[in-house]
Order: structure tokens, then sequence, then C-alpha cells
């Protein structure tokens, strides 16, 4: 699975920190969905789609 | 008695609930630390290699504790959550490893005990520290590692 939170990220004019405080998780989480290392549960997906304000599958590609 | 129980229990739920898990893991850490200080400290007898050996482990292991510590209230620091859902992850992945490895430690130190005769708390002494380092090992490759596609 892939995912665009970097690009969303600085569409938004966000930091790493901002968007795990939004989210409610650590920053190191954000840094390994960023780099794919890490894929999240359904609720962390939903959250930070939200936060973005778009639908999931805009930014989890599943490829 | 039971009045007695209750209340170290009570005690011990509200200091639960006010300390952050960092704080426990930094005086659990302490506690080995001293503990390993007095045994090493106090041995009248010279020390052989496997001593300086196990008590180099015991150092490597609580400097892992330290370094979750750390992590843990660096976290907290900056308003994060101490754990969320990849650490909970990494922390189940690395259970769940380390306790299959720990099989075939013991399984190996069970095999030795029989050709080599060591005294009975050096072996259960070196399966622990075998499985502390296992568990540590599992989590620094988990946690840089990373998991996925699961």
């Amino acid at each position: 699975m892939n995912n665009r939170i970097k690009e969303f990220r600085a569409r938004h004019n966000m930091t790493q920190e901002d968007l795990a405080k939004k989210v409610n998780v650590r920053r190191e989480t954000i840094v390994f969905l960023e780099k794919n290392k890490y894929n999240p549960s359904l609720k962390l997906a939903y959250d930070i789609a939200r936060v973005f304000d778009s639908k999931i599958e805009e930014i989890f590609l599943i490829e | 008695m039971l009045s007695i129980s209750n209340f170290v229990l009570e005690l011990l739920n509200k200091y639960l609930k006010v300390m952050k898990k960092g704080v426990i893991v930094f005086i659990l850490a302490a506690l080995v630390l001293v503990t390993t200080g007095i045994w090493f400290f106090s041995s009248t007898e010279k020390l052989k290699l496997y001593e300086f050996v196990g008590f180099g482990v015991i150092i490597l292991v609580v400097g892992f504790a330290v370094f979750i510590g750390f992590k843990r209230l660096n976290s907290a620091k900056r308003g994060e959550p101490a754990e969320d859902e990849l650490s909970k992850k990494v922390m189940q992945k690395t259970a769940a490893c380390s306790y299959y490895v720990s099989l075939y430690i013991w399984l190996a130190i069970m095999y030795f005990s029989d050709k080599i005769k060591y005294e009975t708390h050096t072996v259960i002494g070196t399966g622990i520290l075998g499985m502390a380092i296992t568990f540590a090992v599992c989590w620094l490759v988990f946690n840089f590692r990373g998991i996925r596609n699961e």
C-alpha cells in the first residue's frame, strides 16, 4: 500500500508533528507511514483523511 | 490483614494512575542497577570472567530500558501519546518473536547443561539474560525496520 501523506501534508502546510498531534499518534508513526514502512489501522487512515478533508482512497493507494 | 492489603492495593492503584509508564521504567532500571551493584561490589571472592560478562549484559539491558523510558518521556513532552498503535504493534511483534526465540534458547541451554556442569543459578541466570537480550534485539529490529504489509 502506498500513500500520499507527505504530499497532502505539504499542501496543508503541516509538519509531521502537527499531523501527529491532530491524529493522536507519535511523530515516529507519521515518519513510518510516509516511508511506507507501516500500514495504518482503518481508524488512523480515517482520521488522517478527515484532517486533510479528503477521502481515504485519495490518500491511501492499494497497488 | 485484609484492610492492610486493601490499603496497599489502593495506594498502588493511585500511584499507577499518576505515574507515567516511562517513570516506572526508570524506577525498575534503577532497582536492577542498584541490585547488580550490590552483588558486584559486595562479592568477597575474585569475580570470574562470565560474571563480568553477565554484569555487562545487565548494563546493556538497563541501558535499553532507559532508552525506551527517554523515548516515552520525549513523546510526552511533545504532547504526543507515550504509546500509539504502531508502538503497541511493535511491542506485540517483539513479544511474539522473542518468546519463539526464547524457546530455542532454553532448548540449547538444556542441551549444553547436560554436557557442561554449571551451577543451577548460573544456568537460570544465563537463560533470563538471553531472553532479555532477545527481547531487546527483536524490539530494535521491529522498531527500526517497521511493520510492512501486515
